[in-house]
């Protein structure tokens, strides 16, 4: 990965930081590191791919989009630590505004940490979905298509939508056995449509989201020291990063999503932030309206996917022959394309956002190293 | 139990010699056996057929119509609910799923002439029924799963007296402790009885025939996602009950250390459990279940583990990231024992395929937790060193210094090899990242005690130790009198040293040499005391100067016996508000002290005690008798503190 093999230079350029010329270095340390958070954002915002209709792989919102999103977000961290952070001691960052900048970034940190866990339950939800699609697409991939092919697949296709259509609306915790066993109900697989939390009931991704973008405001134009800028710029990639996340992963409670943060305009790294929240807020708002699977282009495909072939297996008349065969094999196609990226997608994404975890921990702790070292000496043994 | 779960034969001739060695001829219908064998005819007719490539295919068998209407019939019973597998017979399930199988087999072989209409008109009827019959196996294993609960909570009556125990100890650590190492055996015996958290051997007997049925007819994921549901829902019903606590890491930022400390207690019991009790008995139920199916109880073993290890591990990392202070060491002590002893119960358990992500959740925690613990060693370390009081301690007492030091470093001895991994692991870590904090730490080494060239925890407590000593040499200098200085450092020398020897792991931390520089210490404060307030009342007592030329002089030994009395009066006076809490060195004290004074009166009494008129002289001058001095020396160090009170 890029930003560890800096690391080395990144030490010689500490080093010299301690010197007299260390003030130019920084700014321009500073410029460098908004630079390339602007390229690697550009990079996930194509606007020029707005209007056509196939879906590339790495369209906004799709599975690949998010991995380099958040391998973006790893970058600009990394980056961020080197530049912020390392080699810091802590009257860098005792004074005003950071004394009060710095604690309210590693509040956010903090807040980010529960939603990768929330996410990371999420995606484990992703992948039950994907075993369902899974299940209509060989069912339906057979030859010929029987009554029976289409009873399985339309079983499988049920319980996906209902599971996508609830996912964080009702059933909090997923019901109890008292309906299950009783009912020998065939047309669902049963309890797969509910999703297990990792917090208490109260939790809201929203609101976390809405209490990490609260307090993040704009650094007024001459600040006194240069880290405001980088700092703000790391908790905006922070929060940008973690919204688009809730709005697009199955998430425990998102009601009210929609109010994001409010980026100031003045930099450029925030233009294509500003961009892709502008397109993502607009999707969130259609899907807001009907159901809450959650933005990911590869659910979305497959919701549509998944009620085409309900409707599909609801008018089955044996044998399916031409325009409709096609059509079918058209359908099952797409959706085992979308199968196949998700298969091939969500690992990789889990590992990820629990790099993104372990990432957001260690910096936070070396933050904390760097404010301790003025705690250090004011320590008094509790007795 | 084997026979019923044949590995999925291929040859046709397999399954008939299975199913004429099996059943009994009197429950298969008798018009059964010779169309199964036309068919079983038939698919490997088309199997054999499939090499030749030949564009026609062979004509449909009748047996197959019979054998589908027949299986149709069989399928309308169940539907019907009229029968329901856990009350079936061995025979009549084994022939449900040899319809299943061989029906599977019709249709795989047949469907390679789909596009022949007579071939796809009876494709579409027999894998119809094939379908309504893989539902009334889904069916059925879902509900014998989802019968857990019935078998389990009995179980779970019987084990409700046992679990508040656990919880009501929670509330003391060390009493927990001590119970500790029974537990692992008592749950591993109680779940030797339920092996299979409360399935039944019938139960088992027909999940594991359900679960080959449904993977025979190709329903593999539906199976293993009913399964993993069942189970998940199971395991979450199960930390219900134990009233797990779920909290997020925020919320953990922004809560009172106390009770997240309570709930430690309780995580760790339940923890350890669920790593050495529940989820092994998850492992045997998945291989029992899909025995013959390693990859798929593999894999939903995998899945359930993570989900209930990432609970818990979410409550490790809300605690390792709560901010660090020194009363939280031995609860992050706590936790990182439970997740480095825990986790790797499970991991033994688990594929390869589930252990990085473990791994890696796993050691943050542990480096995580590492750092905060040895980051409140140094933290400890600097308050002890720049622990500056302005007021001395009164009566020399043992200071609150060093009682919480001592106290502190007692406990933390009871981790010590725990702490020797983490300042190992650390020091390493210290290394990598900054060479020069180990340059300064190396300049600030103790003085080359036995321990200096120990372990890194080792040295870290002698460091400690040694700082403690600066700063109690520098606070003893806060007394005007030089002996209550002295009783100060030996109260606290006292103290030091009763503490180490009294626990174990510190007393061979420390080692013999230290334990003897110590001892020896305390002499000499205990001399040097001695010197300090009795050498001049000695003098005192005295025989030399009192006699010219074998004369007693009056007036100089009225002088004698008066700066006697007030020096004694004096230090009764002052040091019977001193304290000496520790018992045995109160007595050595008062020992030592009688053994040089009352000779030493009784001497100088018994010589000169005659030269006073008796009467009003010998009472104005002879104030105390050997025995009132012995009473007084009796009554030192108490701590006299209305006296004390009164005085403030």
């Amino acid at each position: 990965m890029p930003p560890t093999d800096n690391q080395g230079s990144f030490l010689n350029r500490i080093s010299i930081r301690r010197n007299q010329v260390a003030y130019e270095h920084e700014i321009e340390d500073v410029e460098q590191f908004q630079k390339h958070v602007t390229d690697r954002l550009s990079e996930l915002f194509h606007p020029q791919e707005d209007t056509t209709t196939s879906d590339p792989p790495e369209a906004i919102l799709s599975i690949a989009w998010f991995r380099k999103l958040l391998d973006a977000f790893l970058c600009c961290e990394a980056e961020f630590k080197a530049v912020v952070i390392m080699g810091r001691d802590a009257n860098n960052f005792s004074k005003s505004p950071l004394d009060r900048l710095i604690p309210e970034h590693l509040d956010r940190s903090v807040k980010a940490l529960d939603i990768c866990n929330a996410i990371i339950h999420g995606i484990d939800l992703l992948q039950h979905w994907r075993k369902l699609a899974q299940i209509a697409v060989d069912s339906l991939n057979q030859k010929p298509i029987t009554e029976g092919h289409v009873r399985r697949a339309k079983k499988a296709l049920t319980t996906l939508l209902s599971s996508i259509s609830i996912d964080d609306k009702e059933i909090h915790h997923h019901t109890n056995k008292s309906t299950s066993s009783s009912n020998n109900n065939n047309t669902t697989l049963g309890n797969i449509k509910s999703l297990s939390y990792p917090f208490a009931r109260t939790w809201s991704a929203a609101k976390q989201i809405q209490a990490m973008s609260a307090n993040l405001t704009s650094p007024r134009g001459g600040e006194p020291t240069g880290l405001v800028v980088p700092l703000y710029l790391m908790s905006s990639v922070l929060v940008f990063v973690m919204w688009a996340m809730v709005a697009a992963i199955p998430c425990q409670e998102r009601a009210g999503l929609g109010a994001h943060l409010q980026l100031s305009k003045q930099f450029t790294w925030a233009q294509p932030m500003i961009g892709l929240q502008e397109k993502i807020g607009e999707q969130w708002k259609k899907k807001e309206k009907k159901g809450r699977s959650g933005l990911l282009l590869e659910t979305q495909r497959m919701e549509k996917l998944g009620l085409s072939m309900v409707e599909f297996a609801e008018g089955f008349v044996f044998p399916v022959e031409g325009e409709k065969a096609e059509e079918v094999a058209a359908m099952v196609a797409e959706m085992e394309e979308v199968c196949g990226r998700m298969e091939e997608g969500l690992v990789a994404l889990d590992m990820q956002v629990r790099e993104v975890f372990n990432r957001i921990v260690r910096s936070r702790a070396e933050t904390l190293d760097v404010l301790d070292q003025l705690n250090k000496m004011t320590t008094p043994v509790p007795y | 139990m084997e026979d019923t779960n044949p590995p999925p034969s291929d040859t046709s001739n397999d399954l008939n010699t299975k199913v004429d060695g099996e059943q009994t001829p009197s429950v298969v219908p008798q018009d059964g056996t010779p169309h199964d064998k036309n068919i079983d005819q038939f698919i490997s007719l088309l199997r054999t057929d499939d090499k030749s490539d030949s564009s026609s295919p062979p004509e449909i068998v009748e047996s197959v119509q019979i054998f589908v209407d027949l299986f149709d019939v069989k399928v309308v019973e169940y539907e019907s609910g009229s029968k329901r597998w856990i009350q079936l017979d061995e025979n009549e399930s084994a022939c449900f799923l040899e319809f299943v199988d061989r029906n599977a087999k019709l249709i795989k072989s047949m469907s390679r002439f789909h596009y022949e209409e007579n071939y796809a008109v009876v494709i579409d009827r027999i894998s119809s029924v094939q379908e309504r019959a893989l539902c009334i196996l889904e069916a059925e294993f879902k509900s014998i799963l989802d019968d857990y609960q019935t078998s389990y909570d009995r179980d779970q009556d019987k084990d409700e007296a046992k679990k508040k125990e656990l919880k009501s100890s929670a509330s003391n650590v060390h009493v927990q402790e001590a119970v500790e190492p029974e537990l692992p055996d008592q749950s591993e015996a109680e779940h030797e009885k339920d092996e299979f958290l409360g399935y039944s051997d019938e139960m088992m007997l027909v999940l594991k025939k359900l679960a080959n049925g449904l993977i025979t007819g190709g329903h593999v994921t539906e199976c293993s996602e009913l399964y993993f549901f069942v189970r998940r829902n199971a395991t979450e019903q199960n930390l219900k009950n134990f009233r797990f606590e779920k909290f997020s890491i925020d919320e953990a930022q922004k809560m009172q250390w106390e009770p997240i400390e309570k709930e430690v207690s309780s995580w760790m019991k339940m923890f350890k459990y669920f790593c050495s009790s529940l989820l092994p008995s998850e492992r045997r139920l998945a291989e029992a279940v899909f025995s013959g199916h390693t990859a798929m109880s593999d894999n939903l073993f995998g899945n359930l583990t993570q989900i209930v290890l990432s609970y818990f591990l979410s409550f490790a990392e809300a605690v390792m990231m709560t901010k660090r202070s020194a009363e939280k060491l031995f609860k992050f002590l706590d936790v990182y024992e439970a997740v480095r002893d825990n986790v790797p119960l499970v991991e033994q358990l688990l594929s390869d395929e589930w252990l990085p992500q473990l791994k890696s959740a796993t050691s943050l925690i542990c480096t995580m937790l590492g750092e905060s613990i040895y980051n409140i060693f140094i933290e400890l370390e600097l308050s002890v060193k720049s622990d500056v009081a302005k007021t001395p301690v009164p009566g020399g007492a043992v200071h609150p210094l060093t009682r919480y030091t001592m106290n502190y470093l007692k406990y933390a001895c009871e981790y010590s090899d725990t702490l020797e991994q983490v300042f190992k692991e650390h020091k390493r870590i210290d290394r990598v990242e900054s060479v020069t904090d180990l340059q300064s730490s190396q300049e600030h080494q103790p003085q080359n005690h036995q321990g200096g060239n120990g372990s890194p925890f080792q040295s870290q407590i002698a460091k400690i130790m040694d700082l403690l000593d600066v700063n109690l040499e520098a606070k003893s200098k806060l007394y005007k009198d030089p002996s209550l200085s002295l009783i100060f450092m030996m109260n606290n020398g006292r103290y030091i040293l009763q503490k180490t020897k009294g626990t174990g792991e510190m007393r061979t931390l420390m080692g013999d040499p230290w334990v003897r520089k110590r001892s020896s210490d305390l002499r000499n404060y205990h001399t040097n005391y001695k010197r300090e307030t009795w050498t001049k009342l000695l003098q005192c007592l005295s025989h030399e100067g009192l006699s010219v030329n074998g004369k007693v002089m009056k007036p100089v030994l009225k002088e004698r016996f008066k700066s006697f009395n007030s020096m004694f009066d004096e230090i009764h006076k002052s040091q019977t508000t001193w304290v000496v809490s520790d018992e045995q060195l109160q007595s050595e004290l008062r020992v030592s002290i009688s053994a040089i004074v009352i000779p030493a009166y009784r001497s100088f009494m018994g010589r000169f005690s005659q030269v006073f008129t008796p009467g009003r002289q010998t009472e104005k001058y002879i104030k105390y008798q050997p025995e009132d001095i012995e009473n007084c020396i009796e009554e030192l160090f108490d701590g006299n503190t209305a006296q004390l009170s009164k005085k403030r």
